[in-house]
């Protein structure tokens, strides 16, 4: 996967986590959870759904490794080289 | 190799929202249920080819859908369920009545109530106004221990009949102690009840467990039902499977049990003295004709009544206690077509009740079907004293008894909101076993679901 095929993914889970999510002006580099309103909740939404479609075993520690997109790309993408 | 990665015991609120959170990701979970039926505390049965519901009143915290943020929007969210599948009713308004003296109304729009008081006791406003701007710093999200929901109003509150009439309603619909809770609770229930408010589902409860049971199997999930479990099966702190009634052993990696906390040591094997005292409740359910219609209020969805200084909310001497009670028309919600499916006017009331009596007194049958008949009669008349007269002819009357909660849900002493004391973390020193629903101290159809939804994200998905 490349970088905004990686992007593409978390919003589209963030989609249907949320299906009013504004994505417009979304800032890369700030935290997702501050710009789209998502809880902590709704957060493990995130990470569970990344286990459901790669089968993605992300660790309780990383969690703070997806904060923002970029974060996001950076974490995954080795994780997701191969997909 | 394990059964089930998860078993969840308890086919109620708790238990099934529990169960539907995770099987959006993991369709391998079973939930065992006792009854035939599911839905616990909040079900149905039928009696002359009609529903009836146990339970609901009403569902708090409602919200309107754009409320993101709202406890009752999040958790349809976890659960992945839309809003607009829930199609809600707002309450008319509802009333807490002190000694025919003092009527506080309270609607879905908190400043009903703040003009009541303003009224009724416009000395102690400036008290409630200060105690309503305090209430924020309350945070009941982070474990601690217990602090006095009575304390908390008397500190700001001066005027103790409006200390007993604004706990009045919380306590009815959620406290497990006497005369008091918990104040991490009592400000969830504030906001769950006076600012949030009430609201109920289009149809009946069977219409709403029918729509979380549909979803939960089309997810994959597995339940139960006439699947009494007996034991759990354990070694090292760690569960392993359970036993159920019929002799039928399962395997699994982890167990919730929504069962509540003693019941749930019982099924460890565990050997229990006898605990503090436990809350319980009559209610009886009247049905009317629909041509009696006419005869009964159509702008009032609930009523809290008192005749006793100060109020008592405790296990009563007597079987029943009637100086206090709720009085219940499922009818009257905002747009609510129930009268539309045929059923005539409906009124339950509710009293506190002590098990210990009841339990003496079932073991007479006959006795206790006499016992049920006096006590449901002398709540209508008490009914009749607040509302006036009512129709002598009611199509049908049942009430249940904490001997019935005991019956039918197994809770220890018949007691609808559990323990005294909570297991806010839902941790009992297992590694895979934990506690969710009533006595994880969140109560009522929506905090029970906000409590089962919980303790999975919290122990069970991040695991994974
Ligand atoms: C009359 C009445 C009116 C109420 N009105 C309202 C209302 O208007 N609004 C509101 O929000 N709340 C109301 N409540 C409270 C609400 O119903 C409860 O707080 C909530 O449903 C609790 O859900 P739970 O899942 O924690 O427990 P339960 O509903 O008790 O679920 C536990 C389940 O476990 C099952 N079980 C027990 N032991 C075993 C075993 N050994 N093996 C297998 N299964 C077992 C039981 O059969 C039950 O189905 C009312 C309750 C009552 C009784």
């Amino acid at each position: 996967m490349t970088a905004s095929d990686i992007k593409q993914v978390i919003l589209d889970i963030i989609a249907d986590i949320d299906d009013e999510a504004d994505f417009s002006g979304l800032d890369a580099s700030k935290p997702l959870r501050d710009q789209l309103d998502l809880d902590s909740m709704d957060f493990l939404d995130i990470v569970m759904e990344l286990r459901k479609r790669y089968k993605l075993q992300i660790p309780e520690a990383d969690y703070p490794q997806l904060a923002t997109l970029n974060s996001c790309v950076t974490y995954l993408g080795p994780k997701l080289a191969a997909i | 190799m394990a059964d089930y990665r998860l078993v969840i015991i308890g086919g109620g609120l708790s238990g099934l929202a529990a169960a539907i959170r995770y099987a959006r990701y993991f369709p391998d979970v079973l939930v065992l249920e006792q009854h035939i039926r599911a839905g616990g505390l909040n079900s149905y049965y039928y009696r002359q080819g009609r529903l009836f519901e146990t339970g609901l009143h009403a569902i708090t915290n409602f919200a309107p859908p754009e409320d993101k943020n709202a406890p009752l929007n999040r958790l349809l969210r976890q659960l992945k369920i839309k809003r607009e599948q829930l199609a809600l009713h707002p309450q008319i308004r509802s009333e807490i009545r002190f000694f025919d003296r003092y009527t506080l109304s309270f609607s879905n729009d908190f400043a009903e109530l703040t003009e009541c008081i303003r009224k009724e006791f416009p000395q102690a406003l400036p008290g409630f106004l200060r105690f309503y701007q305090n209430l924020p710093e309350i945070d009941p999200f982070t474990p601690s221990p217990f602090r006095s929901a009575r304390q908390f109003l008397q500190s700001h509150i001066d005027d103790p009949v409006l200390v007993d009439m604004l706990l009045c309603p919380l306590l009815f619909y959620g406290s497990s102690m006497e005369n008091d809770m918990d104040l991490s609770q009592f400000a969830i229930m504030f906001r769950a009840i006076f600012l949030e408010g009430l609201c109920r589902p289009m149809g009946t409860i069977k219409d709403l467990l029918d729509m979380l049971l549909a979803h939960y199997l089309s997810l994959g999930g597995a339940i139960r039902y006439q699947a009494k479990v007996a034991k759990i099966i354990h070694g090292n702190q760690q569960a392993n499977g359970l036993l159920l009634e019929n002799g039928e052993t399962i395997n699994c990696d982890a167990i919730i049990s929504t069962v509540g906390y003693r019941e749930t040591l019982s099924l460890l094997g565990h050997q229990l003295p006898e605990d503090e005292k436990r809350i319980g409740f009559v209610e009886t359910i009247f049905q009317f004709p629909v041509e009696n219609a006419v005869d009964f209020p159509h702008d009032i969805t609930n009523i809290f009544y008192n005749n006793s200084s100060p109020f008592k909310y405790a296990a009563p001497k007597n079987i029943v206690d009637m100086n206090s009670g709720v009085l219940c028309f499922p009818m009257n919600f905002a747009g609510n077509r129930l009268a539309e499916t045929g059923n005539g006017p409906q009124l339950r009331i509710t009293h506190l009740a002590n098990y210990q009596l009841w339990a003496d007194m079932a073991k007479d049958q006959e006795a206790y079907q006499r016992e049920k008949f006096r006590i449901s009669h002398q709540s209508f008349i008490e009914a009749e004293k607040i509302l006036g007269q009512l129709p002598k002819n009611p199509a049908y009357e049942d009430m249940f008894t904490p001997v019935t909660i005991a019956r039918f849900t197994s809770k220890h002493a018949g007691a609808v909101y559990g323990s005294a004391k909570k297991i806010k973390d839902g941790n009992i020193g297992f590694k895979n076993l934990y506690l969710a629903g009533t006595d994880q101290g969140l109560l009522g159809i929506v905090g029970s679901m906000i409590s089962g939804v919980s303790i999975i994200n919290r122990y069970i998905l991040p695991k994974l």
